[in-house]
C-alpha cells in the first residue's frame, strides 16, 4: 500500500539531499525542470536539506497525474508545490523559486506562510501583459498568442505529438524519458497550457497578501522581468529585499550562478535584514 | 570584413575558412552565456538588414521577435545549457525594421575560460515553414473533425437506443398476449421484430463502442485470463448460429493452455466479433477452426475459416471503420462494417494486435496477438 505522501514525492519526482537540517526547496520556472538548478544547489548542500521536484506535466514528473483542470491556473502549481512541503512534513523552509514558480510561490506562501522562513524569487512577475496606463510588464496579448504558435512549432517535429500514445504507453517508460531528455520541456498540449497559466496570469493582488520575508532577484537587461516589474514586486510586497544583479537575461541561476548563489547567501545569513 | 571570426577559426586560418565563416549558406552567430553577441557572420546581418558592425556586444535578444525572445529564455538557453545542444528550434529572427524571419535553429555548447559560448546556425525557412502550418492546421481540423464525428456516433446510438428498447418491449407485450389473443402467425411475426431489433441494437452497441474508443479511452482492468476458459466462454454464444449456418467449429485442444494479459470484456469481444464474422462469411458446409499457440512474450489466437476469401487489395481497408468486403452487394445484410475496426482498437489498446492472412477462395486467417502472461 502505497501512501499519499509516497504518491505526491513520486508524482513530483522530489529529490531530497543534503546534510543540514533546514529545508531548502527549488521551483524551477516554465519551459524547464529541476535540473535547472544543478549549478546552484552544490553550494547550500552542505548546510541545508535541499528538495527538488518538477510540476505535474513538467521533466520527470507523472503524466498521468496531470489535470487539466488543476493546472489550467498558477493554483494547481501551488497546490503541487504545498503538498510537496505536506509530504515531507517541511517547516522553517527556504523557498527559492524561479520565474513563474515566484508567483506559485507567493501564492503558496499567501495560503501557508507558517511553512516557509524565506523566499527567494528569481526574475518574478505578477503579470506579463501590459495593463496600460499604470502597469508595464512588458508585454502584449499579441505576443503570448505569437509565443503559443512558436511553441506548437517546436512540437511539431515531436513523436510524441505526432503519436500521442507513446507517451500514454507505461510498459515503456524509457521513450518518455528519452523525449523529455531531448526537450526542457514535455507534452505540447501541457506546456502550452503552462504558458497561458504562466503569461495571462495577473497576481498584482496577491502580493500585498506575502508576510514571509522574502528576497527578489533582479537580473539587469531581463526582458521577460523587466526592472521596473522587479521593483514593482518589491513596492508591493511587504518585507521584501530588491537586489540588482549583475547577471543579464532571465536565467542568473544557469548563467551567472556565483553570483547568484552569493546573492542568496547574503541574504539568508542577513537576519536583520529579513526580520 | 566587419565582424570579428571567433579564434578557433583564425587558427585554421587563411581568407578561405574567413569566407566559410562569413559567407556560409546558413546565418552564424557566436553568443557569450549571457546571451551577449560576440561575432555574427554577413550570411546573418544581411538577413536581418543590419550593418555588420552593430551585432556584436548587442544581447541576442535584439535579433529576435518578442515571442521568440521569451522562448529563447525559457527553452533554448536551458536546453543548450543543460544538455550541450539544441537542435531543428523554430524562431523568428527580426529584422532592423521590424519584421519576422522564420528560421531553424542548431546551436552547440562549447566551455571557455570563465563561462561558455552559445555557437549558433540558423537556416531560413520559406516554403517548408508554408507546408508545416499547412500539415499543422490540417491536423488540428482532422483532429476537431475526428472528435466531433465521435461525438455524433456516441450521441446517436445512444438516443437511438430509447425508441428501440420500446420496439423490443412492446412486441414482448404482444407477444405474451396480454393485449390478446394472437396468432400462431402474428407471433412468427412478433418474433421477427424481436430479432431485427435485438440485430440493430448489436450495430448500435458497436456504433457506441467506436465512438468511446476514439473519444475517451475506456478503462481497462488488465488480469490474466485462460485463453482456453474465454475460447469456451465465447463458444457458448456463438455455437446455435453455427449449427444454424451449417458451418462446422472446431478448437484444437492439443495446445497447452496459454495465459495472456487482457481485459475479460474486451477480449470477449474481439473473439465474439471473429467467431460471428466466420460464421457469417463461411458457406454452408464450411469448417471454422480456433487454434492457439506462444511466440516469443506474445500469444497469438487464430480463426481459421474456409469462407471466400478477402481479395488482396481489400486486406488493407477491412480493419477501418465502415469498409466492408462486399459494400456494393446489395442485398449484404451483415452489418455496417464494425467489427474488426473495433477488434483491432480493443486489441491495440491492451498492447496487442490483430492481423489477417487472406487469399481468395482459400479462406482466412485472423490473428490476435496479446501480451502472455505467467499463470495466475
Amino acid at each position: 500500500m502505497i501512501s499519499t505522501e509516497q504518491k505526491v514525492l513520486r508524482r513530483n519526482n522530489v529529490k531530497v539531499f543534503g546534510r543540514g537540517t533546514q529545508p531548502m526547496v527549488f521551483a524551477h520556472g516554465f519551459g524547464c525542470d529541476q535540473h535547472m538548478w544543478r549549478f546552484i544547489t552544490p553550494a547550500f548542500e552542505n548546510a541545508y536539506r535541499i528538495v527538488l521536484f518538477d510540476y505535474v506535466g513538467s521533466g520527470g514528473s507523472d503524466l498521468g497525474a496531470y489535470d487539466a483542470g488543476r493546472y489550467g491556473s498558477l493554483n494547481g502549481y501551488a497546490d503541487d508545490l504545498l503538498e510537496v512541503c505536506h509530504a515531507l512534513d517541511l517547516r522553517d523552509t527556504i523557498l527559492v523559486a524561479h520565474s513563474v514558480s515566484a508567483m506559485v510561490a507567493v501564492l503558496a506562501a499567501r495560503r501557508e506562510p507558517e511553512r516557509f522562513a524565506r523566499l527567494v524569487l528569481i526574475g518574478p512577475s505578477p503579470r506579463y501583459i501590459n495593463d496600460v496606463p499604470d502597469y508595464v510588464g512588458g508585454f502584449e496579448r499579441t505576443d503570448i498568442d505569437e509565443l503559443l504558435a512558436t511553441m506548437e512549432r517546436n512540437y511539431i517535429g515531436w513523436a510524441k505529438y505526432l503519436a500521442p500514445q507513446i507517451m500514454k504507453n507505461s510498459e515503456r517508460p524509457e521513450l518518455a524519458e528519452e523525449l523529455t531528455e531531448s526537450f526542457c520541456s514535455t507534452d505540447p498540449e501541457i506546456a502550452s497550457r503552462f504558458a497561458r497559466a504562466t503569461f495571462l496570469a495577473d497576481n498584482r493582488a496577491d502580493l500585498r497578501d506575502v508576510s514571509v520575508p522574502s528576497l527578489i532577484l533582479q537580473c539587469s537587461e531581463d526582458l521577460i522581468a523587466p526592472n521596473a516589474v522587479g521593483e514593482y514586486v518589491h513596492r508591493n510586497m511587504p518585507r521584501s529585499t530588491l537586489r540588482l544583479m549583475k547577471a543579464t537575461g532571465h536565467c542568473p541561476h544557469m548563467s551567472h550562478p556565483d553570483e547568484t548563489i552569493r546573492l542568496i547567501e547574503d541574504y539568508l545569513h542577513d537576519d536583520a535584514g529579513a526580520r | 570584413m566587419t565582424t570579428p571570426a571567433p579564434a578557433d577559426l583564425e587558427r585554421g586560418s587563411g581568407a578561405s575558412w574567413m569566407e566559410l565563416w562569413d559567407r556560409a549558406p546558413c546565418g552564424l552567430v557566436v553568443l557569450n552565456e549571457d546571451g551577449t553577441i560576440v561575432a555574427a557572420n554577413s550570411t546573418l546581418t544581411d538577413m536581418l538588414d543590419i550593418a555588420g558592425a552593430d551585432l556584436p556586444g548587442r544581447s541576442v535578444e535584439a535579433m529576435l521577435t518578442i515571442p521568440a525572445r521569451i522562448f529563447y529564455q525559457t527553452h533554448f538557453f536551458p536546453l543548450v545549457k543543460l544538455h550541450g545542444h539544441a537542435e531543428e528550434i523554430f524562431l523568428t529572427l527580426r529584422t532592423r525594421s521590424g519584421s519576422g524571419v522564420p528560421v531553424l535553429a542548431n546551436a552547440v555548447w562549447r566551455d571557455r575560460d570563465g563561462g561558455g559560448q552559445i555557437h549558433c546556425a540558423f537556416m531560413r525557412i520559406r516554403e517548408r515553414e508554408k507546408y508545416e502550418e499547412e500539415l499543422l492546421r490540417t491536423k488540428k481540423a482532422a483532429e476537431l473533425a475526428s472528435a466531433s464525428k465521435s461525438r455524433f456516433l456516441s450521441m446517436m446510438s445512444h438516443d437511438l437506443r430509447t425508441p428501440l428498447g420500446a420496439i423490443s418491449g412492446y412486441a414482448d407485450l404482444l407477444a405474451l398476449g396480454v393485449r390478446g389473443e394472437v396468432t400462431e402467425e402474428q407471433q412468427a411475426d412478433l418474433a421477427r421484430i424481436k430479432r431485427a431489433s435485438k440485430s440493430l441494437l448489436g450495430m448500435l452497441d458497436d456504433l457506441l463502442t467506436v465512438a468511446r474508443e476514439q473519444s475517451a479511452q475506456l478503462p481497462m482492468r488488465l488480469e490474466v485470463l485462460s485463453v482456453r476458459t474465454e475460447l469456451i466462454e465465447a463458444e457458448s454464444i456463438v455455437t446455435p448460429r453455427f449449427i444454424e449456418a451449417g458451418v462446422g467449429y472446431r478448437r484444437d485442444e492439443s495446445a497447452p493452455d496459454l495465459t495472456v494479459r487482457a481485459d475479460r470484456d474486451r477480449l470477449q469481444r474481439i473473439l465474439l466479433n471473429l467467431l460471428t464474422n466466420a460464421v457469417k462469411f463461411t458457406p454452408r458446409g464450411g469448417r471454422v477452426s480456433v487454434g492457439c499457440s506462444a511466440v516469443a512474450d506474445r500469444v497469438l489466437i487464430h480463426v481459421t475459416d474456409t469462407g471466400r476469401g478477402i481479395p488482396a487489395e481489400m486486406l488493407g481497408r477491412i480493419f477501418q471503420p465502415f469498409v466492408q468486403v462486399d459494400a456494393d452487394d446489395a442485398t449484404n445484410q451483415k452489418g455496417m462494417g464494425l467489427g474488426l475496426a473495433i477488434g483491432r482498437e480493443l486489441a491495440r489498446a491492451m498492447g496487442g494486435d490483430l492481423a489477417v492472412e487472406s487469399a481468395v477462395g482459400r479462406g482466412s486467417i485472423f490473428t490476435i496477438s496479446l501480451p502472455a502472461a505467467a499463470a495466475p
